[in-house]
């Protein structure tokens, strides 16, 4: 019960979207709208060199030949794309070298944001503060990266993409796009033309990554897109546990986001990749603002026994429209996707993942726990499919929905596709309400009805939490109750 | 867009294909290149599987015959309905089912075919308050068949449905079923079996909604697909909004017996009511390795073993038929597909 | 009869059994008691045949004849029967179908006729008498909802329909009332005959009160570390498998 208290505090300290204020610092702005000449001025702010312009030149050609997708279970008025910021970046003169010259205002903010709430003190290179290392990424550009020498010595790139495109240009020409093709999807596509930053992560063969890796990504202009695009290699054998935190303002107009993610995954490598994600969810009596999440997230096991592991925890947005997957190619691969996704308000949430099995005795396991309140949706949408060369392939999918309230509702859509005798996949799905008899027997042990409801939400997500990185399983659990806040009574 | 004004116009481009969401697994467009002509009238037609076990019979051959079936309030019939496709034509037919309220209806359905044609039939069921149907179909179609069935059901309040599926595919073929489910203590059970060999390909697709409080569904269906053949299972729940109290479970379980063979499946499920209990389970693999053991281990041969399991894995369904002569029928025709395969 | 030779078993890649020797003659009950966890289930997987229980070296010889060449199937129509710890269940496959395919899958096997099926129910309705268990019970799917006792009733009755010639009982006391342990005993000890011998696993001495054993092993760690007569039984009984999990060691 000493959790369970401990969580019940926390929520009466936090308000319901802490992150809704706006930093006032100079921003520069590339114009609005979206044309070639802006991609060209993209690529020539970051100083990137020539093969990086064309691949970019090319992925708008193909953009502009693509239409919006409008298959997943989610409504929203059409995006004017050319009402909208491509690129922008707080006015410092060249990227900060140490601490010393990142703007004072924008070390407040990360200080203001609270989550995750270590980030903060490794920024400010407190003593004693948890050795993970920080990319933080402002509107769409890389601020500081923390920790880069301490892993330098590991032979660990960790950097801002443009960075990299800049210094290990033959790395990132060898591996971007090679997971997400440019023209996989329309923002995939738009995210190939248009991305600003991001971070870019190589582990050489049989290296450890001594600390966790964390990106922390925030919008903040206004009508501005925030578009990073992340790649990470863990080389054979290496291994490699990443972070990534989400929060932006408060606004009456939606922002896009459309991030592109890439992972691979050679022989013997394993990634964890860990999300928490509170972007804005928009007014919850008008569903006015918030962001759209538009995000690809892939991986590819390339090597053998690869393993890639995604954990999410999806509270924010208010349109959400993601599908972290894995591709296991390699032969004993193994993918895990493990999810929580709330929607409250008007939120409209359609997440889920693809296994695709290609290589033989391929592993996968699902666990999805989507929770509906308010007038929001929440729909969990996968597929799992056999190649008839993955024998022996085998997935297991659990997938959970809790509904609160009359008004929202819960969708469940997986898609399976067994193409070879050797396959054995099961699903299991439920859709329930919370139990009014446990919550009843909880009330009746003295907790208040809001605790109640905690402590069985708790318990419904733990299979989840429990796969988050110490650090952030607590913060995670916060937002699960600050997500949840009047949603019940 | 459907088969049935495909046929009417002839107009191939008219058929669902794989761009249709709920067509993804069961393209007609990219199959049939151009809509074959009108069937001619059939000739002889033989005997039915359920000739012996129903009171009267209905011919619908070729698209061409009885149209309306009706029970009485308070009345009782057994019929056997069968659909006939003879020949390389296509055609479509169109059956109208109307059970009064308290009417008892045990519909005994079966789709016999011999040739390359293209059939669609169009069932309406339209139920009143108490009735009682059950809908037994058995559905063997030619290897080079193109089948569609299409049924939809409206419940009452009280009012059960029950409907086992049986079929051994077809070059390409789907049956599907549609419930407009008003809750109300209405009982629904749809059932499914697909056998499936060579090249063949079923499609048992279903769509419930519950549109009012205390309805309840319950639906299980099992697939064994061997050679390259390819079993399809799509199963949407929908209970809407206010629908309260609504209980549905879906089970889906398919065997797959080769390296080519192939299974897919959406079991869906879209709630839009708080106070309801929805799940569904699917699997799909191979007979469970202990109890191959086991069985082995008194001493079947591993053949004789898989056979008894295997038909036990489907027979979890067919015992389910209600009507106990339409369920011996539906039990010898499922150990006689396995045992041939 | 049976002859297990420095037998070395893994799972999973795992080694569990280690160096396994043991000889069952003809006529004769052994016993094999042993801390859990020690291999006896293995040992009866082995011996029967389970996929994933490899044999990396040994031998085991039943009437001469090299045993782990079989398949479980032909295993059994030899005349192996096992008693499962933990019975399956088998969906949709009433008991009695279960049980008369295999048995005529064994009397195939060893070229006898077919059971007719009026013989075969008489046969059935005798046994199931024998043993106290409901007749109807037989017509539902095998073991699915039964009960643990039951269960273990339930492969009593198979064993006594199939007559086996080397009987496996792994704990199937475990799970059994006094009175069922005693129907049980019975139908176990109308199968003793010179020509039949019997392999019984088991952690108390309950059941040897009542099947006389004329061996008992002590296995423990994957081998046999102590062999005596029924006395041993009784010794472990009151001092426990402490020394010999030290030998084992
Ligand atoms: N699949 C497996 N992978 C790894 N180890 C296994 C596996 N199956 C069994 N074992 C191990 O093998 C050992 C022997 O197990 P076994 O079931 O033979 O014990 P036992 O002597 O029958 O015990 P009990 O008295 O509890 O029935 C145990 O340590 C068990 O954990
Ligand atoms: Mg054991």
């Amino acid at each position: 019960m000493a959790a369970v208290k401990q969580t019940v505090e926390h929520v009466a300290s936090l308000e319901k979207y802490k992150h809704g204020f706006v930093t006032d610092i100079d921003q520069e702005f590339a114009p609005k709208g979206l044309n070639a000449d802006i991609v060209r001025f993209i690529s020539a702010k970051k100083d990137e060199p020539e093969w990086m312009l064309q691949w970019r030149l090319e992925a708008f050609e193909r953009w502009l030949a693509l239409e919006e997708p409008d298959w997943a279970k989610v409504s929203f008025p059409r995006i004017d794309y050319q009402d909208s910021y491509y690129y922008a970046a707080p006015k410092t003169k060249e990227g900060p070298k140490s601490l010393d010259e990142v703007d004072p205002d924008l070390l407040e903010t990360y200080k203001k944001l609270g989550i995750p709430l270590k980030e903060q003190e490794v920024l400010a290179g407190v003593q004693g503060a948890p050795r993970y290392a920080v990319d933080a990424v402002f509107d769409s550009v890389s601020v500081v990266t923390t920790f880069k020498k301490e892993l330098a010595q590991a032979g660990v790139i960790f950097c801002p993409m443009s960075e990299a495109i800049r210094e290990h240009g033959d790395l990132v020409r060898r591996y971007l796009g090679s997971v997400v093709p440019v023209s996989d999807n329309y923002f995939a596509c738009l995210n190939s033309a248009v991305f600003s930053d991001g971070s870019f992560v190589y582990v050489p063969p049989g290296v450890r990554c001594p600390m966790e890796l964390s990106t922390y990504f925030r919008i903040n202009a206004e009508n501005s897109g925030q578009f990073e695009r992340t790649l990470i290699i863990a080389d054979a054998g290496a291994y490699v546990s990443y972070l990534e935190g989400c929060t932006a303002p408060m606004r009456d107009e939606n922002q896009l986001h459309a991030a592109v993610v890439e992972l691979v995954a050679l022989d013997d490598a394993e990634i964890k990749y860990s999300t928490v994600q509170n972007w804005y969810p928009g007014d919850p009596e008008t569903g006015k603002g918030g962001i759209y999440n538009f995000v690809t997230k892939r991986a590819d096991c390339r090597g053998d026994r690869s393993k890639v592991s995604w954990t999410q925890v999806e509270t924010g947005s208010s349109i959400t429209w993601k599908y972290p997957s894995c591709v296991l190619r390699g032969n004993e691969s193994s993918g895990e996707f493990y999810s929580i996704a709330i929607t409250n308000g008007r939120q409209q949430a359609d997440t889920g993942t693809k296994m695709i099995h290609l290589g033989a005795n391929t592993r996968s396991r699902i666990i999805s726990k989507g929770i509906s309140a308010g007038k929001s949706s929440n729909t969990y949408r996968g597929l799992v499919s056999a190649h008839p060369k993955a024998r022996g392939a085998r997935n297991f999918t659990q997938c959970d929905s809790l509904l609160i309230g009359k008004h929202c509702a819960a969708h469940t859509v997986p898609y399976i596709e067994a193409r070879n005798g050797q396959a054995v996949f099961e699903h299991e799905a439920t859709t329930t309400r919370l139990s009014e008899d446990q919550l009843f027997y909880a009330m009746q042990r003295g907790l208040s009805q809001e605790e109640a409801v905690q402590l069985l939400v708790n318990g419904f997500v733990k299979d989840v939490l429990q796969e988050l990185p110490m650090e952030f399983a607590v913060e995670a659990q916060k937002l699960v109750a600050i997500s949840l806040e009047g949603s019940v009574g | 867009m459907s088969v049935a004004s495909a046929i009417k116009t002839g107009d191939a481009a008219e058929l669902p294909g794989k761009r249709d969401e709920d067509w993804r697994w069961t393209d007609l467009r990219g199959l049939i290149r151009q809509v074959p002509p009108d069937s001619a009238p059939a000739a002889a037609v033989g005997a039915g599987p359920f000739d012996g076990a129903a009171e009267e019979i209905v011919v619908i051959a070729n698209g061409e015959g009885a149209a309306h079936i009706g029970v009485d309030p308070h009345g009782d019939r057994t019929v056997a309905l069968r659909i006939v496709s003879r020949g390389d034509g296509s055609h479509a037919a169109r059956v109208s089912i109307d059970v009064e309220a308290d009417g008892r209806l045990t519909l005994l359905e079966s789709y016999e075919g011999e040739g390359s044609y293209l059939s669609q039939t169009g069932l309406v069921f339209s139920l009143g308050v108490g009735a009682q149907v059950e809908r037994v179909v058995l559905a063997a179609d030619d290897a080079e068949g193109v089948t569609v069935s299409e049924a939809e059901v409206q419940l009452a309040a009280e009012a059960s449905f029950g409907q086992t599926v049986i079929t051994g595919g077809a070059r390409r073929q789907r049956l599907q079923t549609t419930v407009r489910h008003p809750g109300g203590h209405a009982n629904l059970r749809l059932d499914g079996v697909y056998l499936l060999a060579d090249k063949r390909h079923a499609d048992l697709t279903t769509v419930v909604t519950h549109e009012g409080l205390d309805g309840v569904t319950e639906q299980l269906a099992k697939g064994v697909v061997r050679d390259q053949a390819r079993g399809v299972f799509q199963g949407r729940i929908v209970v809407a909004e206010g629908a309260d109290r609504t209980d549905a479970r879906m089970g889906h379980h398919a065997l797959i017996l080769s390296d080519r063979a192939e299974v897919d499946a959406r079991p869906e499920l879209e709630i839009y009511a708080d106070d309801v209990s929805c799940a569904h389970g699917n699997t799909v693999g191979r007979l469970d390795e202990d109890a191959l053991f086991y069985a082995r281990q008194r001493g079947m041969p591993d053949d004789v073993a898989r056979a008894l399991l295997t038909e036990a894995f489907v027979g979890e369904v067919v015992e389910r038929i209600g009507h106990e002569p339409a369920r011996d029928i539906a039990a010898a025709w499922v150990a006689e597909r396995l045992r041939g395969g | 009869m049976l002859s297990v030779k420095d037998l070395h078993a893994e799972v999973d890649g795992k080694e569990i059994l280690k160096g396994l020797s043991l000889e069952v003659p003809a006529g004769e009950v052994h016993a094999i008691m042993g801390p859990n966890g020690a291999g006896k289930s293995t040992l009866s997987y082995v011996l029967t045949g389970r996929q994933g229980y490899d044999v990396t070296s040994g031998k085991v010889t039943f009437e001469g004849e090299d045993l782990l060449a079989l398949e479980p199937d032909e295993r059994a129509a030899k005349g192996v029967f096992l008693s499962f710890q933990y019975p399956l269940e088998i969906p949709g496959v009433p008991a009695l179908t279960f049980i008369r395919t295999a048995l005529n899958a064994q009397r195939k096997a060893r070229g006898e006729p077919e059971v007719s099926a009026p013989e075969f129910l008489k046969l059935a309705r005798a046994k199931a008498g024998e043993l106290k268990i409901d007749f109807d019970m037989l017509k539902r799917a095998l073991n699915v909802g039964f009960s643990g006792g039951e269960k273990k009733r339930m492969e009593i009755l198979q064993m006594a329909m199939l007559s086996p010639r080397f009987l496996i009982l792994d704990e199937t006391d475990s799970g059994l009332d006094i009175d069922a342990l005693r129907i049980v005993a019975d139908g176990v000890n109308a199968l003793r005959s010179p020509d039949r011998a019997m392999l019984v696993i088991t952690h108390y001495q309950r059941l040897l009160d009542y099947i006389r054993p004329d061996r008992v092993h002590v296995l423990s760690a994957g081998r046999i570390v102590a062999s005596g007569g029924p006395e041993l039984a009784l010794e472990l009984e009151r001092e426990g498998y402490d020394k010999y999990a030290r030998a084992a060691a």
